[in-house]
């Protein structure tokens, strides 16, 4: 069974009382374990379906299935357990809480699932090392590069270790060379891990490299 | 975001209009029912109109009514305007109708997603629930009710002293508690009653159902109150309830306006309705019941930081000392660093750029956000709040504590007499009181009025007949004694010094006898021995007489009769002793003799009563009831200080709880602060918000670090409050604010810091600031995730 089934999703906006769809009827299988790169236009509604997926957004209409659970079925407490449990996000911004420092800032999901601290923070520093950050451990996000922020926001998204990655242009706001270390990283978690990816992009060559490629476009997911 | 969901369109100019012509429709009706004076009649129905029970009520009267009102006329006298005021008020109501149409259908063809399911939106808080409706009206309700029962059942069972030995068959099984202590246990099990409904409603049914619990207590909760109030003024209600409830109006009764009471205790329902509402959506927004703070609080912490001891120390500094000072030292502190470091920074600057340009961004650093200073004013007017109302507690709580001194410095605890007659077998009731558990001391007296008359002037007084051996036991008369005078002298009148002119000083006292050579008495001193009296210090005064003077003391209702008709009785005495209690009413009004003098002067047997003192004087309406109820109840009867100074003590009261109000708006008014501050936070946070919903904190967990954030403000402000308001009792008290004697009869502000009240002046300003923050609270949690990630 696929670890993600995507069932006729819609998804509109309305803005000053126009529908905008965003996402028509849009059905896909997603298996367990792959890697899996989507390339569209800008505004084409990559985010919105990564955000759906993510259960960030809902949906108009369409279900979709995570192991076969109807995750819009969930009632909210569900719903906040399984983004904690199931998916990481890695978001074209870094999104790390200001107040707080990479360390803490990566073993947050832990925390709030109530974790030791101790055991958070080992397994935080741990995963910050291995992203190449082991020096960062004790700066806010405003005292990191962009380049590393968003490797620290990779480790957060990482330190539960859950079964789908979401990102959403990781590498947009960076230059090549460091895009291409964030991606090469998610290859890594891909392959070491066994967590099953989505990856969201503008650069054609990057997803290339993956091994299963989407475009989105006119509302549809199409295998590109 | 789903714009199907709201189906009606609302006009609200309509809407506003019509009740403004609804509200003009109901003066009008009330002019037409002041006009015919009918106030009274419509007074019940309409008080429960207000929440929808009056025409049920109407309904039922008139049915039971039907025969008797058949003929009678409406006493109404002006018809056109009762007609004119009820065509506006439906008039207005038909225009709010007319307001709020249904959306027309829309225009637009099936979308391409028809047929496709609809994602199932859970619990929508427009829903509405019965059974959430049940929890809390039924919560709110059976929280009055358990008030009400336990009042009644923990504080009856003795006899009460009115009804003598008539309520003991009915009251069976009562605890026969202290009042107060009753209705505090009862208001703590009403509460949590009331918490716990709010809890079990809102935790199953994972939302704060605002609609259920509106209506609840609107309709289920408000009419026990309503009840309670309209009971004063409506005879046939005071004849059903008042005798089953009296237990419930004596508590109410003891600040001297029950309603007030009646409403205080409501409102306390409903905020313990509220509190176990909202604790229960937090609980159970995440899933489970779970009310540890581990988490939220580490988050809430770094938004607030409230406990940094800067802030902390400044806000006290300026509670104590106003603002003017504290900010004038902040300034040229901050004034004189700027100086020194501007200066370090550019002779680094000299040196080494780079190092100058680290100590630049170190100093920027330090300027703060304007969300820091909206925490810090939080923090300042909560602990403002806190502080007065500390401070204007405590020295009214001095006043009282002050006057009750004196007053039962010179009253007894509680008296015991019997139903119009006197008390000839005095002695043997002392002997069965003695056994009665508490009662520390007796004594017997005759009390009666007279006029006192001195060759200077004329008074009328309260005059007392008293046991001197002991009294002591009772009152403090024998510490008040001027020096100069003794109470021993009552019993042996001889040993009285007369006055005499300053030459004869040293004289022996025997020279009290006839002038041997002039035979004749001389003014003061050739007098009979004559008994002695024990007069106020005021009294003294005013009759312009010290001890050794003689007064003749009249009663008015003489028993002699003259040759034309009673004639006033009569007798002298001589001033024993002159008393200093502080209260200018005793020193003015009382005066004392013996016990014997007075039995025989009112030809009174035995006494009129006794006098108790009982070892915990809260607890004298208990102690008074046992009495009683050792002697055997009818005809003895016990009344305790609190009802025989029942006006002065409740106007105290009632004076100390609305001053206690007034100085809540101010905590009040910083909750209004704190409900700005926290929603300034919301915003500063949307995008954190949003990134923690992605992280997977759930509903009630960015409920919970919101609230914790506003208590943070609120413990905050409430400890440096209660630091600063206690520091200011204690200056108080120790250095002195000097009063006018003529006015107060008090040298100084009197102080007395009762630990329950200031710790409900902490807990009051904790418990606004976590209700302020609830509103805030919830807003933040309702931020959608993708909201903040796409703010950019
Ligand atoms: N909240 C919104 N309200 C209205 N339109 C929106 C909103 N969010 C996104 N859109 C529109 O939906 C489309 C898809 O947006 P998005 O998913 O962010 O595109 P992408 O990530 O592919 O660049 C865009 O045309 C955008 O303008
Ligand atoms: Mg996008």
């Amino acid at each position: 069974m696929a670890l993600l089934s995507i069932r006729n999703v819609f998804k509109s906006y309305f803005l000053h009382g126009k529908r905008i769809d965003v996402l028509r009827g849009v059905s896909l299988d997603i298996e367990r374990g792959s890697l899996v790169s989507m390339i569209g236009a800008s505004g084409a509604g990559k985010s919105t379906f990564l955000h759906v997926l993510g259960t960030l957004d809902a949906p108009a209409a369409g279900e979709v299935f995570f192991d076969g659970r109807s995750v819009f079925a969930m009632n909210d407490a569900e719903i906040a357990e399984f983004r904690n449990h199931s998916i990481g996000f890695v978001f074209q911004s870094h999104y790390l809480l200001p107040e707080f420092t990479a360390l803490e800032n990566v073993a947050m999901p832990a925390l709030i699932q109530r974790r030791d601290r101790g055991g958070a923070y080992t397994y935080a520093r741990e995963l910050l090392e291995r992203v190449g950050l082991g020096a960062r451990v004790d700066h806010r996000p405003g005292e990191l590069s962009g380049g590393e922020a968003q490797r620290v926001a990779l480790a957060r998204a990482l330190v539960l270790k859950p079964a789908l990655l979401l990102a959403d242009e990781p590498t947009g706001n960076l230059d090549p060379t460091t895009g291409e270390g964030i991606h090469q990283l998610l290859r890594e978690v891909n392959r070491d891990l066994g967590i099953t990816a989505v990856v969201v992009t503008h650069n054609e060559t990057l997803a290339r490299s993956m091994p299963r490629r989407l475009r989105l476009a006119g509302g549809q997911v199409s295998e590109a | 975001m789903h714009p199907a969901e709201r189906q009606t369109v609302y006009r609200w100019s309509f809407i506003w209009t019509g009740a403004l012509v609804a509200l003009v429709g109901a003066i009008l009706l009330g002019v037409a029912i002041t006009e015919s004076a009918a106030w009274a009649e419509t007074a019940g129905a309409l008080g429960l109109s207000l929440v929808g029970w009056g025409g049920l009520v109407q309904a039922v009267d008139a049915l039971a009514l039907v025969p008797e009102r058949a003929a009678a006329a409406l006493p109404i006298a002006g018809p056109r305007m009762l007609i004119a005021g009820v065509l506006v008020w439906l008039g207005g109501w038909g225009l709010v109708a007319a307001g709020i149409r249904r959306r027309p259908a829309s225009s637009e063809g099936p979308s391409p997603a028809a047929g496709a399911p609809l994602y199932p939106r859970l619990a929508r808080y427009r829903d509405f629930y019965w059974s959430t409706l049940g929890a809390y009206g039924g919560g709110i309700l059976l929280a009055e009710l358990v008030l009400i029962l336990l009042q009644t059942f923990l504080s009856s069972g003795g006899p009460s002293p009115e009804l003598g030995g008539a309520s003991r068959a009915s009251s069976g099984g009562g605890l026969a508690l202290a009042p107060t202590v009753a209705f505090a246990i009862a208001l703590c099990s009403a509460s949590l009653v009331a918490f716990i409904s709010g809890f079990v409603g809102a935790s199953r049914a994972q939302r704060l159902s605002l609609p259920e619990a509106t209506i609840g207590v609107v309709y289920l909760g408000i009419p026990v109150p309503v009840i309670l109030t309209l009971m004063e003024r409506i005879p046939s209600l005071q004849l059903a309830l008042g005798y089953r409830l009296r237990e419930v109006t004596y508590v109410a009764g003891l600040i001297g306006r029950p309603e007030l009471a009646y409403w205080l205790v409501f409102t306390a329902l409903v905020l313990a309705l509220v509190l176990g509402i909202n604790t229960g959506f937090i609980a159970a927004g995440s899933g489970r019941v779970d009310l540890k703070l581990g988490f939220e609080l580490f988050v809430a912490r770094r938004h607030v930081a409230v406990f940094r001891p800067s802030l902390l120390l400044g806000t006290l500094a300026v509670l104590m000392f106003g603002i003017i000072p504290p900010l004038l030292v902040y300034f040229i502190i901050r004034g004189a660093e700027a100086a020194v470091e501007r200066t370090r920074v550019r002779a680094l600057g000299m040196a080494d750029p780079l190092a100058a340009a680290a100590a630049q961004n170190h100093m920027k650093q330090h300027e703060q956000s304007p969300t820091m200073m909206m925490t810090a004013l939080s923090v300042g007017g909560v602990g403002v709040g806190v502080m007065a109302l500390i401070i204007v507690l405590s020295v009214m709580s001095g006043f009282e504590a002050d006057l009750q001194q004196k007053i039962l410095g010179t009253n007894a605890h509680a008296v015991v007499n019997k139903y119009a007659s006197e008390m000839p077998e005095y002695a043997k009731v002392m002997e069965q009181i003695r056994k009665v558990p508490g009662v520390v001391g007796e004594t017997p007296f005759i009390i009666n009025q007279v006029m006192i008359a001195s060759e200077g002037n004329v008074d009328g007084v309260v005059i007392k007949g008293i046991d001197p051996a002991t009294v002591g036991e009772v009152t403090d008369l024998p510490q008040n004694i001027l020096p100069g005078g003794d109470l021993a002298h009552l019993e042996h009148p001889d040993r009285i010094l007369p006055r005499r002119g300053l030459d004869d000083d040293g004289a022996p006292p025997k020279d009290e006898e006839l002038d041997p050579i002039i035979g004749t008495p001389a003014k003061g001193k050739a007098q009979p021995t004559l008994p002695g009296i024990i007069i106020g210090r005021e009294l003294a005064a005013s009759l312009r007489v010290v001890v050794g003077d003689r007064v003749n003391v009249v009663s008015p209702l003489g028993t002699e009769l003259g040759p034309t008709g009673p004639i006033p009785k009569s007798r002298a005495y001589r001033v024993a002793g002159i008393f200093y209690s502080g209260m200018y009413e005793y020193d003015s009004k009382f005066v004392y003799i013996l016990l014997k003098e007075a039995q025989d002067f009112f030809n009174v047997k035995g006494a009129t009563g006794i006098e108790l003192k009982v070892a915990d004087i809260d607890d004298a309406r208990r102690i008074s009831n046992q009495v009683v109820k050792v002697l055997g109840g009818y005809p003895y009867r016990a009344r305790d200080w609190g009802e025989m100074n029942k006006n002065l003590f409740s106007a105290l009261r009632l004076e100390k709880l609305v001053m206690g109000i007034i100085l809540s708006i101010i905590i009040v008014v910083a909750a209004g602060l704190i409900v700005a501050t926290v929603i300034m936070l919301v915003l500063e946070k949307r995008k954190e918000i949003s990134v923690l919903k992605a992280l997977g904190v759930p509903d009630g967990g960015i409920v919970k670090i919101f609230l914790a954030e506003g208590l943070q403000i609120g413990v905050a402000g409430g400890l440096l409050g209660l630091f600063s308001g206690l520091s200011w009792c204690v200056f108080i008290e120790k250095v002195g604010i000097k009063l006018d004697p003529e006015v107060y009869y008090i040298p100084a502000l009197p102080v007395r810091i009762e630990p329950v009240q200031t710790a409900l002046a902490v807990v009051i300003a904790v418990l606004v600031t976590y209700l302020a923050s609830i509103y805030p609270a919830l807003k933040a949690s309702s931020v959608e995730p993708v909201e903040g990630l796409k703010a950019e």
